[in-house]
């Protein structure tokens, strides 16, 4: 239909007429748009003012939005996003495998944050929904991933603000930390296997603020998948774990010889502090203190431990 | 008059609806070897399923030398009565000697070890049917025609007063299809009763005695040499032969001419 | 019909297999956290207390995936059957989920966390007894052993529903899904004397009792008809057969995790070398079964050392490599 219309004159100028209004709105766009910010896909996302309508599909993100006093504009959160107590009332949006697509839609949101594994990005993104996708796995990560949240709520320095205040938390807990354990080795099991969090993990750079060193070091990974034998000869100062990994430890074959395991210096933490401990968002003050608590309770490594020659 | 070594009365039996074996009495002689014939579908196949023993009737009754066959327990029967499945079934890696051994099972059980006896019993019968060659191959390293025979090893290893063979001349050549007949004749004048489905007219024309079926009915129960039994014989598979007499021998000769 | 090449005498294939789990158990014994190392006097408590009963243990729970592959490729007639059809997998896949939500806070809303013994009894025990019962509930759908054919898409079912259980599951309580991923995927990292122990126990008996029902298997060669004719009750003797293929793969999957291929492809390595009846297939399978697992061990430690790749993965590139190897050379012309 086009190609007939275009031979006539009158076609040529309906057809210039389209593309001035396809340009002007082009145009339009790209100049009401005054929010840009990269993601962790390194994909850019546009939007047109603060994002008023906010679903977070990660328990990190939901916290973070909330810890920048955005709360009010989520209406929609992942279903183990539990803090703080008032998002348990909003839709619960996505499970591990299942992200109910239509219901997102059909909430409008200005954007979703999302975790860059989430497998509904992509389909979000096709039909015209903005996604940021964001995934902390170190600190500098984090730090980032807060000032982009604050970006997009039209707050920008709002993150960096948290984030000062989150170091400070931090330097302070880090002074109360008993002197004792200043320089110790700490084995952070993260899920029996077993699978250590590392010296470049976010878990394992929290731990170095309070003055603790990591079995893991960082050539190793994040969260590495260790021979049992490597905990065992590292012969750590400190041992981390859920309760019932601590539990476990003992049983396991050779690892009676753990000193720390011996002298009860292990910290055993109930499933909800441990949930906070290897969520990389807002609450890491909190959860630094969790761990100074823990050693403050413990008693003094002995002065003959060490690493196995 | 030869012993009855298996009598069946009255046996029916439906398959979804439709009675695939309809009233056959007939019983084996020892001494004596006996083609079942008839066209597709006639249940010839599951008749001799019946007889076995593998398949119980809808109806009628067997006799396994003089005992119900409800009352024999598994593995004498199996003593008793050697059956040969249609082709198809058997698949596996085996070597050829072990499968053969197979024929000894009802009489070692499952921990039996096989004595010397035994051992000459699988030779011979491995001899009968030509495969001593192959004895160490694996089953599914052989041809068609192979594996056939290494199978009827196996079933003349049992040494059953009985042998039932469901189509034995499948994908045998020619040959071999006569070897085969006439290892059926040597058993039976071993003494056993031999009952073998047959595809092949001519080569069911030189048994003892023909059952022909149709429609799951016994249509005849004779020798070749009874014209009433040859009658039958070209009525059920619609005249598309005539059975006429060659020397010794009766033959069936197609009637390939054009209406 | 490819004639088979190069094929070895039994006694010369137990020689070889023997030799390499020796060899293999060294090499277990010495694959450290840090590395290969003979000194063996320095490490000495480490090789006792962690090496040593692991590659142990990994060459015993290989040996019983091995059995269980043979019983399961003979039962079904099917050279593609592994140990898992039946359910077993799905089954103790489920019992590790219970344990692990019960721990979990979604037990206690559940009332799951007042089951108190679900907890004592520990992981090891859940999916022992998780297994058995996948295997269990297959039978009662299928009622009994008798047809083959019903057995497998009664397996098939319920794996489908087991394993639709645990997932269900594990939304409730997301915290268990790292430990039934640990599960999934195999480990051997923490198997010390007393898993050896009841793992070795386990085989002493179960070998024998197959072997004894080994003819059972040879009869099916020849089909259902014919195995029945040569006076074998085949429902009873099938219901025997399964019931030790569950109880070899509880046994090892309960202590070693859901180890992938090893029951599948021990069989195919012995019928490759060797022309056995299935007396000799079970025990040899059991033995190549113990090396394939060992084997995969000592990779699994060895190659990023320090770190661990999950011993399933390595499994399945080694026999999942077999496999392709050996499609290779059928398709090849003789």
């Amino acid at each position: 239909m086009l190609g007939a219309t275009v031979m006539t004159w009158s076609g040529w100028l309906r057809a210039g007429r389209c593309l001035a209004l396809a340009a002007w709105a082009l145009g339009s766009g790209l100049a009401l748009a005054d929010i840009t910010v990269v993601d962790d896909r390194g994909h850019t996302v546009a939007l047109k003012g603060p994002a008023q309508r906010v679903i977070t599909l990660l328990p990190s993100l939901t916290e973070s939005v909330c810890a920048l006093q955005a709360c009010d504009r989520l209406v929609g959160t992942d279903r183990y996003s539990n803090w703080p107590a008032s998002v348990r009332n909003l839709p619960k949006l996505a499970g591990l495998e299942d992200t109910p697509i239509e219901r997102i839609v059909s909430l409008k949101p200005d954007v979703v944050l999302a975790a860059v594994s989430s497998r509904a990005v992509d389909r979000l993104e096709a039909l015209g929904i903005r996604v940021l996708a964001l995934e902390p796995k170190s600190l500098q990560d984090t730090r980032r991933m807060l000032e982009t949240v604050a970006t997009v709520l039209g707050r920008p320095g709002e993150g960096e603000r948290l984030w000062a205040s989150i170091e400070g938390r931090v330097q302070a807990v880090a002074q109360g930390v008993p002197a004792r354990f200043k320089g110790q080795a700490v084995y952070f099991e993260v899920a029996t296997a077993p699978y250590a969090a590392g010296q470049a993990s976010f878990v394992g750079e929290a731990l170095q603020r309070l003055g603790l060193a990591n079995i893991v070091p960082p050539a190793m990974g994040a969260f590495p998948k260790l021979n049992p034998e490597f905990v065992v000869r590292a012969q750590p100062g400190l041992v981390m774990a859920s309760v019932d990994a601590v539990a476990d430890m003992r049983k396991r074959p050779g690892w009676a010889s753990i000193q720390a395991l011996q002298q009860g210096r292990a910290c055993a933490f109930p499933e909800a502090q441990f949930d906070l401990l290897v969520r990389p968002g807002p609450r890491l003050g909190e959860a630094t203190e969790l761990v100074a608590a823990c050693l403050k309770a413990l008693p003094a490594p002995a002065p003959a431990s060490g690493a196995r020659p | 008059m030869s012993a009855d070594l298996l009598t069946a009365s009255g046996l029916s039996l439906s398959l979804g609806g439709r009675r695939v074996v309809d009233g056959v009495s007939l019983s084996l002689h020892a001494g004596q070897w006996v083609a079942l014939v008839g066209p597709n579908g006639a249940g010839k196949s599951s008749l001799l399923s019946i007889l076995a023993g593998l398949r119980p009737p809808d109806e009628g009754l067997i006799t396994l030398a003089g005992r119900a066959m409800t009352q024999w327990p598994a593995r004498d029967r199996a003593r008793q009565l050697a059956w040969l499945s249609q082709q198809g079934e058997a698949e596996g890696d085996i070597a050829v000697a072990d499968v053969v051994r197979l024929g000894r099972l009802p009489h070692l059980g499952l921990i039996g070890q096989a004595g010397p006896d035994d051992e000459q019993i699988v030779q011979a019968a491995m001899a009968e049917t030509e495969c001593l060659a192959l004895a160490g191959r694996r089953l599914s390293a052989l041809s068609g025609g192979e594996r056939q025979r290494v199978l009827l090893a196996r079933a003349l290893a049992v040494q059953a007063p009985v042998l039932l063979l469901d189509e034995p001349t499948t994908h045998l050549d020619a040959p071999h299809q006569h070897d085969l007949v006439r290892s059926l004749v040597r058993q039976a004048r071993a003494g056993r009763a031999v009952a073998a489905v047959l595809h092949d007219l001519n080569l069911a024309l030189a048994a003892d005695r023909l059952l022909v079926m149709a429609q799951g009915r016994l249509q005849a129960d004779g020798a070749p040499s009874d014209p009433a039994v040859r009658a039958t014989l070209e009525a059920v598979f619609a005249h598309a032969f005539r059975i006429e007499r060659f020397g010794q021998r009766w033959v069936a000769v197609p009637d390939l001419d054009t209406p | 019909m490819p004639v088979h090449r190069a094929a070895l005498s039994v006694p010369a294939l137990v020689a070889s297999l023997l030799g390499l789990s020796v060899l293999l158990l060294a090499a277990g014994v010495s694959a450290g956290s840090e590395g290969w190392s003979l000194n063996w006097r320095a490490d000495a408590d480490l090789i006792s207390a962690i090496r040593a009963p692991r590659s142990l243990g990994a060459w015993v729970a290989g040996a019983l995936l091995g059995l269980a592959g043979a019983l399961a490729q003979g039962l079904f007639r099917n050279p593609l059957a592994d140990p898992f059809l039946l359910g077993s997998a799905a089954g103790a896949g489920l019992g590790v989920v219970l344990v692990l939500v019960a721990g979990g806070a979604a037990g206690v809303t559940l009332g799951l966390a007042q089951a108190g013994w679900l907890l004592q009894a520990g992981l090891v025990s859940a999916a022992f007894v998780g297994a058995l019962a996948g295997v269990l509930l297959t039978l009662l759908l299928a009622g009994g052993a008798a047809r083959p054919m019903r057995l497998l898409l009664c397996g098939v079912v319920v794996g489908v529903l087991m394993g639709s259980l645990s997932d269900l599951l594990l939304i409730l309580s997301p915290e268990a899904l790292r430990g039934k991923q640990v599960f999934l995927l195999g480990t051997t990292g923490f198997l010390g004397w007393q898993h050896v122990a009841w793992m070795a126990g386990s085989l002493v008996w179960l070998l024998p009792l197959a072997r004894r029902l080994a003819r059972v298997l040879d009869a099916l060669v020849l089909g259902e008809a014919s195995a029945s004719s040569l006076g074998l009750n085949l429902p009873r003797l099938r219901l025997g057969l399964v019931a030790l293929m569950a109880l070899a793969t509880a046994c090892a999957v309960s202590q070693a995790g859901l180890v992938a291929f090893v029951g599948l492809v021990a069989p195919h390595i012995v019928r490759r070398w060797v022309v056995v009846t299935h007396a000799g297939l079970l025990a040899l399978s059991a033995l190549s079964g113990g090396v394939l697992l060992l084997a995969a061990d000592v990779l699994a430690r060895s190659v990023i050392a320090p770190q661990e790749l999950p011993v399933g993965v390595v499994t399945a590139l080694l026999g999942g490599g077999y496999l392709l190897w050996l499609l290779r050379q059928q398709t090849r012309p003789a």
